[in-house]
């Protein structure tokens, strides 16, 4: 039995840092594996099963994730130009992450960790961030048009030129955010916290707070 | 927001009340599609309405006179504010004698406005909107394309809200003509003195009207992008259309909840519900997103006990034309699939189409019973000393089986099981200026579905 199989079967539950660059392992079940620091270059996980699978500083660069239960453990992982379209990235821990390039149409993140996690210039149009943790991440660029992001927790985030038209960020915290020339056009501001963040040139019009 | 303009009026007093409108932003050539649809329902309409318009300029007033002159057979009064063009008065439309013109001062905040406010003892229905001024417009500038010029504000078809802002526009007109102010109280008066007898028009039509002109403008566009006159923003502008046939329906759904005095959050509990019963069954996001916004529009179909007991054969009758209206737009086929399919039975025995197990779509067996389980529930609530929860699971489990799925019945249990815990399924009116962040999520889906 190939090694493939074998993963595919279920029978192996350690490999951190293997080797799976370019491997077709969509549709697979890789539940709790422990694939830590593994390169998955451009490797095929859509629509596989990677809940609480250890993700944590493996190299997903390219990677297809689309479709995938992804509700694991990602922290620092390189998701560069990966596509994500459509997974379920609920409460996954995404902290460090870089997520630069990556295709999130679709994408649930609701509750997610994403503290420090690089999403510079990312398409999040319409994603659902509730509650999410995006305490410092680099969101300068992205789009975040009719994002929800209520109740989520981006205190320090850097979102200068972000677009978060009709976003609603009801209950979110903002302090010490960087929205400098941000476009913040209906967005929905109700007991959002922007205390000490830096609003220069941002576009507020049409916003309820 | 321009100070004194009727928008910010109106938004001022529901932060004052601690209701919040949902403002949203529009391009012109939304607003172009919506305003017709909301205008010619008139012809349609049993009621006679006032229609009060503000245009920027008297020039877009003289682009719709002709069709203005139609309804104002219908009509029992237009009063238009715009500013003074040339041709402007001497339209035929506005020598009629129920159609009055208001002449703004160039400084009037107004002016910046574009308003359509339709009240009738049958039908009420408005446009609310300001263009963005140039430093809004931010770093790209005002758009070269007409068309493409941006406006913030809302539209709905709530009665209270069109009440409030009919009110607000004839306190802006007395600071020009104060005969015109008190006839218009007058007439306001007896249309609504009128309204709470008679029947309304089937707000099924005027969505789908609202559908239909915004597909239209649709196709427009995508005409124009084959013919090699596509201008960069042709996908925003398509975008904004898909967003507002959205928004007409969760509107809907809104006013159907308001509707119904004895159930009026019906739809935002059921949702709730449904999403924690998708999240408890482990069911992938993409379709817990499908079920919330199946979830929202559930009653846009007969309820249950209507379509069991074949009573008020009428109101079934409106809400399937509701049905037939999502059909016309393609993203929200999977959608009225599951809404048509909640009346279906466990053991075969239900409507429309008597499917059985799991022949019965997952969602709409989902939506099925968290409606009835919701319905039961707040009925329960409505006698003090019952124990809603533990009985409205009751009621569920008697049809568990027949009606309904024993496991989702079982999956109920365990949910009413932690609510009676203290855990708190919350019931979030959904942002509806934003509709898109629903339909978005899943479409690509349903797409490879199919």
């Amino acid at each position: 039995m190939s090694n493939i199989e074998a993963i595919r079967a279920g029978q192996i539950k350690q490999l951190p840092g293997v080797d799976l660059e370019d491997e077709d392992l969509s549709g697979s079940n890789l539940e709790k594996l422990n694939l830590a620091g593994a390169n998955l270059v451009g490797a095929d996980l859509s629509s596989s099963n990677l809940q609480a699978t250890r993700l944590d500083g493996a190299n997903l660069l390219g990677a297809k994730l689309a479709e995938a239960d992804v509700r694991g453990n990602l922290l620092g992982a390189n998701l560069m130009q990966a596509d994500l379209n459509h997974a379920d990235l609920r409460g996954s821990n995404l902290r460090g992450a870089n997520l630069m390039g990556a295709n999130l149409s679709g994408a649930s993140l609701a509750g997610a960790f994403l503290s420090g996690a690089n999403l510079a210039g990312v398409n999040l149009r319409g994603v659902d961030l509730r509650g999410a943790d995006l305490r410092g991440a680099n969101l300068n660029s992205a789009n975040l048009k009719g994002a929800n992001l209520a109740q989520g927790d981006l205190q320090g985030a850097s979102l200068s030129q972000a677009n978060l038209e009709e976003a609603d960020l009801r209950g979110a915290n903002l302090a010490g955010s960087n929205l400098t020339g941000a476009n913040l056009l209906c967005a929905e501001l109700e007991g959002a916290n922007l205390s000490g963040a830096n609003t220069q040139g941002a576009c507020f019009v049409g916003t309820i707070r | 927001m321009l100070e004194g303009s009727i928008l910010k009026n109106l938004v001022t007093n529901h932060q004052k009340a601690n209701q919040p409108l949902n403002l949203g932003v529009y391009y012109k050539n939304t607003l172009v599609a919506l305003c017709h649809a909301l205008e010619d329902f008139i012809l349609e309409s049993s009621g006679a309405p006032l229609m009060i318009t503000a245009f920027q300029q008297g020039k877009w007033y003289l682009q719709e006179a002709e069709r203005y002159g139609e309804i104002a057979h219908k009509a029992c009064q237009i009063a238009i504010m715009a500013t003074p063009g040339s041709g402007f008065a001497e339209h035929p439309t506005s020598q009629k004698e129920n159609v009055a013109l208001v002449s703004l001062a160039g400084d009037d905040p107004v002016a910046e406005e574009w308003h359509l406010i339709i009240l009738s003892p049958s039908y009420a229905a408005m446009v609310l909107c300001q263009e963005l001024s140039p430093e809004d417009y931010g770093s790209q500038g005002q758009p070269a394309e007409d068309l493409e010029r941006k406006f913030y504000g809302f539209w709905t078809f709530e009665p209270e809200l069109v009440r409030e802002t009919v009110e607000l526009a004839i306190a802006h007109i007395g600071n020009y003509n104060q005969d015109l102010q008190s006839q218009l109280s007058t007439q306001v008066q007896g249309i609504l003195a009128a309204s709470g007898s008679g029947r309304r028009d089937d707000l099924g039509l005027v969505v789908g009207k609202v559908v239909t002109y915004l597909q239209n403008s649709q196709t427009n566009l995508s005409d124009q992008v084959s013919a090699g006159n596509a201008s960069s923003s042709c996908l925003a502008l398509d975008e904004n259309l898909v967003s507002n046939k959205m928004q007409a329906f969760l509107r809907l759904a809104q006013l159907i909840d308001q509707a119904d005095v004895n159930n009026t959050m019906a739809a935002s509990q059921v949702t709730a519900l449904a999403e924690a019963m998708g999240q408890f069954l482990d069911l992938p996001a993409w379709q817990i997103k499908r079920l919330r916004l199946s979830s929202l529009l559930h009653r846009l179909a007969p309820s249950l006990v209507k379509a069991v007991s074949g009573e008020d054969s009428q109101a079934v009758c409106s809400h399937v034309s509701n049905v037939e209206a999502l059909r016309l737009m393609p993203r929200l086929k999977a959608i009225s699939h599951i809404i048509t399919h909640q009346t279906e039975c466990w053991d075969g025995s239900g409507k429309p189409e008597g499917l059985a197990y799991d022949a019965i779509p997952l969602e709409s067996r989902i939506i099925g019973l968290l409606a009835y389980f919701q319905e039961r529930r707040s009925a329960y609530e409505k006698h003090p000393g019952n124990n809603p929860l533990a009985q409205a699971l009751d009621d569920c489990q008697t049809e568990s089986g027949q009606t309904f799925d024993p496991k989702l019945v079982e999956a109920l249990s365990l949910l009413v099981m932690g609510m009676q815990q203290g855990m708190n399924i919350q019931a979030i009116q959904p942002k509806i200026a934003t509709g898109m962040w629903l339909l978005d999520e899943y479409h690509g889906q349903v797409v490879s579905n199919k």
